[in-house]
């Protein structure tokens, strides 16, 4: 050992034949103090860890850390991605939905801890570690076989050389060796650099292949990879599909698709039109109405059977009839008169309805006239409904009407500011035609489901019931503008005079605001003629 | 490694293995104490609400799955102990063999539920009154065709198979068991080990499909296809706690002493905090499919469960049914001290049958919640009905050793460390 002596000295190892033997030395290196100290042995040792007085690992604690960190981080970053940084509503679901944040943190507990638990065993073994002094003795190859060796590091602070050599020849041992530095080159061999360099080198080829791409241009086409996620074999809207007899890639509704909500369907509510009164009036009209909603109906009369050409027609299209009968005949009031000339035959007629013009002759009113409209809202108003309708007012109507209906909405200050020469005013839902007693509640519903003039229909957007709230908030925006106080028979007298007197102190305030005005034009007038005249 | 053998194995006669005189002067008074209790808590309940009879019976099933589902875990905990040929479960092994015959008496405590459907109409399961598809306007079809599911006829003879498969599984691995404690062959061990794969498949397809029937069809047209193994969850966790508690109560009145050390309390503490997960793992992944889902005849039950005092029980559960006894466990320390590992078995026993109530009393007609008095009847009912078969397994214990005597491996499973 003496021809070492001039080497730094890593320990101290001894060897055993068995685990008693091995066991017992651990104690009483354990009792002489010594901590620094290490067991190896061919399998795992049961008490080794008590007999060695290792103490209880802090790695338990680094796990519990990291994997608290991991629960940390996933929440924080869920809640910062999808509840502050750019909110965004998956499945209608709150933008801070904990459920759904809770697989991710569960997933990245387990990973930090599992990375924790991993690289935490590393460092606390100081790995990664190539090569140990300890391998430079040949007898400790057989650790892996059949002997046991204890080992006593020189870091230990009692460490003193010939003490642990006599501590270490005392047990049952006939070897004990200094663990010396490794005589052996602590150079890396050459053929790994080699490996190395290789590896690197291949690894810089995608990207400078990437880097040629970026800067040249091919008459190849592109490499697709997955050629069928490039090109989806799904369909975009309005493309044409071979695999339909009508071509159309977007499917129309199965015939008698009934929308969840408007199952209860009663033709009153879902047409505005009395249909008593309207079959009693023009039956051909009534049934194609009904066809329109319930393409099963199977007419009293053997119409069903025998359908008049014009009618199957219609029972075809059903998007033809009412809406486009509507629009034209108060689009195109002018045409009705060169078209009534046919108006005898009574065929004609109900083809010529429908096909749109329902004014055959002069002399008969608009259809939109004759027809029976339902009087009053077949909802019971509340304050609710009256709710709906001023948000569907305020999303669909307000664009074009404006928020209190005067007909001066963003769209209409945008078609006048540009001076757009197609479009039509609209209309002001203030003026007196358009009063509950001139146009029935009816007649409002039909308007806003299957439009008129510029205004296309609003059935297949706003559901049925919605529709009908806006003819009530339409009411009521009307009668916020023209309201009269005769119309409200409960009010209290105490009450009944104060609004008069505000009504009547608002009228001088603009009387007077109204005469200081036009008295300070006549002034400036004056004036400027006055200037003139000088 | 002389020191780590722990001695050879006791003669098959030693005291050790017998059941404390202590225990077994408590059999006659838990089993007639337990049975009054029970019955008690059972008539209190008939007589709360505007449908008593409805809230007794459903705080008798509560009570009943309680118990069921701890019996079975102890039958499955037998079995996998044999599927996965377990060396250190052996010293523990036969408490749960005992528990496991318990399944013969819950059969008989099943009489009165299955009596429900044929003497009422809907007294317990709303399916079994004819009214209630109408009544829910469901519409006629569907509800056709659930009943040929939920019958009366049908419903009982599913309920006479499924203790029919578990019956002969208790029977024949316990009469195996105890047999091998008079002859010690290692033939029967072999047996059993061979046995235990298609008696485990019988085993879960039938705890599945009795979670369906008795605890799921109370919500008849609700639905969840891992309700099975979320009941199956709780109930190898209890199973699990029991064993932790029952070697307790045996050793410190005297019994296997030197068999069961701190390494066994220490794997059955390993085991209850994985269970403990578990649990929390099926039943939010039961919950967060339907939260997410949102679609009205899935989100039914959880809906009533998470409003009002329900919720608060909801609340009750994530704190004290997961993250506290999860905490709790956590430690190697806790687990390595078999008092608290007792501790927290207890614990997780009372837990446990919080989550058997939330399952059940929520769909009591009406919301009948019962108030203060249905909670009191509710684990009057319970005590009694655990104290009644606690006091018949004392019994069969007591005619039995309460280990596992000749166990080839006994010897190996008393020498067990963890590492």
């Amino acid at each position: 050992m003496s021809e070492n002596n001039e080497k730094k000295v890593h320990g101290v190892v001894a060897e055993y034949t068995s685990v008693d033997t091995l066991l017992s030395a651990c104690r009483r290196v354990r009792d002489a103090g010594y901590e620094k100290t290490d067991a190896f042995t061919p399998f795992p040792v049961h008490g080794i860890d008590k007999a060695l007085g290792i103490k209880p690992t802090v790695l338990p604690w680094i796990v519990l850390g990291a994997g608290v960190t991991g629960t940390a981080t996933a929440l924080v970053m869920q809640i910062w991605m999808n509840s502050i940084d750019y909110p965004y509503i998956i499945s209608g679901k709150p933008f801070l939905s904990l459920p759904a944040f809770m697989p991710v943190a569960f997933e990245l507990t387990v990973l930090f801890a599992s990375f924790g638990a991993f690289f935490g065993m590393w460092a606390l073994n100081g790995l990664p570690k190539f090569s140990n002094p300890i391998f430079t003795d040949p007898r400790f190859d057989r650790v892996t076989d059949d002997r046991f060796f204890l080992y006593i590091d020189s870091k230990d602070d009692q460490f003193d050389r010939s003490g642990v050599e006599k501590l270490l020849g005392d047990t049952e041992t006939d070897y004990v060796q200094t663990v010396v530095d490794d005589d052996s080159s602590d150079k890396v061999p050459k053929p790994f650099f080699m490996m190395w360099g290789l590896i690197v080198g291949l690894s810089v080829i995608p990207l400078l292949v990437v880097l040629k791409m970026r800067v040249s241009h091919s008459s190849q086409p592109r490499f697709h990879i997955f050629y069928d996620m490039d090109f989806s074999p799904a369909k975009d809207a309005q493309q044409y599909s071979t695999l339909f007899r009508d071509s159309r890639a977007m499917r129309p509704d199965v015939p008698g698709t009934v929308a969840r909500g408007e199952e209860q369907a009663n033709l009153n509510y879902m047409t505005g039109i009395d249909m008593e009164a309207l079959t009693a009036l023009d039956p051909s009209r009534a049934e194609r109405l009904v066809r329109r909603f319930n393409p099963y109906f199977q007419g009293e009369t053997d119409a069903a059977q025998e359908p008049s050409s014009g009618e199957a027609a219609s029972a075809d299209e059903p998007s033809a009839d009412e809406p486009s009968a509507d629009k034209q005949s108060q689009d195109e009031p002018a045409k009705a008169p060169a078209v009534a000339g046919d108006a005898g035959d009574k065929k004609a007629d109900a083809i010529q309805a429908d096909a749109g013009d329902a004014a055959p002759a002069a002399a008969k009113p608009s259809v939109m006239e004759t027809t029976p409209w339902l009087d009053s809202n077949p909802l019971v108003l509340n304050e609710k409904v009256l709710a709906d309708g001023r948000k569907n007012f305020g999303i669909y109507c307000s664009v074009c009407h404006g928020m209190n209906g005067s007909g001066n909405g963003l769209v209409n200050v945008r078609a006048q500011k540009i001076i757009s020469p197609d479009w039509i005013q609209p209309s002001s839902l203030h003026q007196e035609t358009l009063y509950a007693d001139k146009y029935p509640a009816g007649k409002l519903f039909s308007t806003i489901s299957n439009g008129i003039r510029k205004m296309p229909g609003y059935a297949g957007q706003i559901k049925t019931r919605d529709r009908w709230a806006i003819v009530a908030y339409v009411r009521a925006l009307q009668l916020s503008q023209n309201a009269s106080i005769e119309q409200f028979k409960d009010i209290d007298e105490s009450e009944r005079a104060r609004i008069l007197k505000e009504q009547a102190d608002a009228k001088k305030a603009l009387q007077e605001k109204a005469d200081a005005d036009a008295k300070a034009a006549k002034e400036k007038a004056d004036a400027d003629a006055a200037k003139a005249s000088t | 490694m002389s020191e780590h053998n722990a001695p050879a194995p006791k003669s098959s006669d030693d005291p050790a293995f017998m059941l404390p005189a202590s225990l077994a002067a408590l059999r006659l008074p838990l089993c007639v104490g337990g049975l009054i209790v029970m019955l008690l808590g059972w008539w209190l309940a008939s007589d709360i609400g505007d449908h008593g009879e409805n809230f007794g019976m459903s705080v008798y099933l509560t009570a009943a799955v309680y118990c069921m589902t701890i019996v079975l875990g102890c039958l499955f905990f037998v079995l996998i102990q044999h599927l996965v040929r377990a060396g250190w479960s052996i010293v523990v092994r036969r408490i749960a063999e005992l528990v496991m015959v318990m399944v013969i008496p819950m059969g008989i405590l099943f009489v009165p539920i299955i009596a429900s459907l044929w003497v009422g109409e809907g007294t317990l399961y709303s399916w079994d009154n004819a009214e209630y598809g109408p009544d829910n306007g469901l519409p006629a079809d569907v509800w056709d065709e659930k009943l040929r599911w939920l019958n009366q006829d049908w419903f009982t003879v599913r309920t006479i198979g499924y203790f029919a498969v578990w019956t002969s599984l208790a029977l024949f691995f316990f009469k195996n068991s105890v047999r091998q404690d008079k002859t010690g062959e290692k033939a029967i061990t072999d047996k059993m080990q061979y046995w235990s794969g298609p008696a485990v498949m019988l085993f879960s397809l039938t705890t599945t499909f009795a979670a369906f029937d008795w605890v799921m069809s109370l919500a008849p047209m609700w639905f969840s296809t891992m309700f099975g193994v979320y009941l199956f969850a709780g109930s190898i966790l209890g199973a699990h706690c029991l064993l932790a508690v029952a070697s307790y109560v045996l050793q410190k009145q005297g019994a296997m002493r030197d068999e069961v050390t701190v390494e066994h309390y220490h794997d059955l503490g390993k085991l209850i905090f994985g269970f403990v997960f578990f649990w929390t793992y099926i039943s939010f992944s039961q919950y967060l499919l339907i939260w997410y889902g949102n679609i009205p005849e899935e989100t039914e039950w959880f809906y009533i469960r998470q409003i009002g005092s329900w919720g608060s029980v909801a609340l009750v559960l994530i704190f004290f049914h997961w993250m506290l006894p999860f905490a709790g466990t956590m430690s190697r320390h806790v687990r390595r001290k078999p008092g608290l590992v007792c501790a927290w078995g207890a614990y997780l026993l009372i837990m446990h049958y919080v989550d058997v109530y939330f399952m059940i009393m929520p769909s009591v007609e009406e919301g009948n919640a019962g108030g203060v008095m249905g909670v009191v009847a509710s684990i009057l009912c319970v005590v009694g009905m655990a104290g009644l078969l606690s006091g018949l397994c004392l019994g069969l214990a007591q005619q039995n050793k309460v280990v596992a005597v000749r166990d080839p491996r006994l010897g190996e499973s008393i020498a067990f460390e963890n590492f």
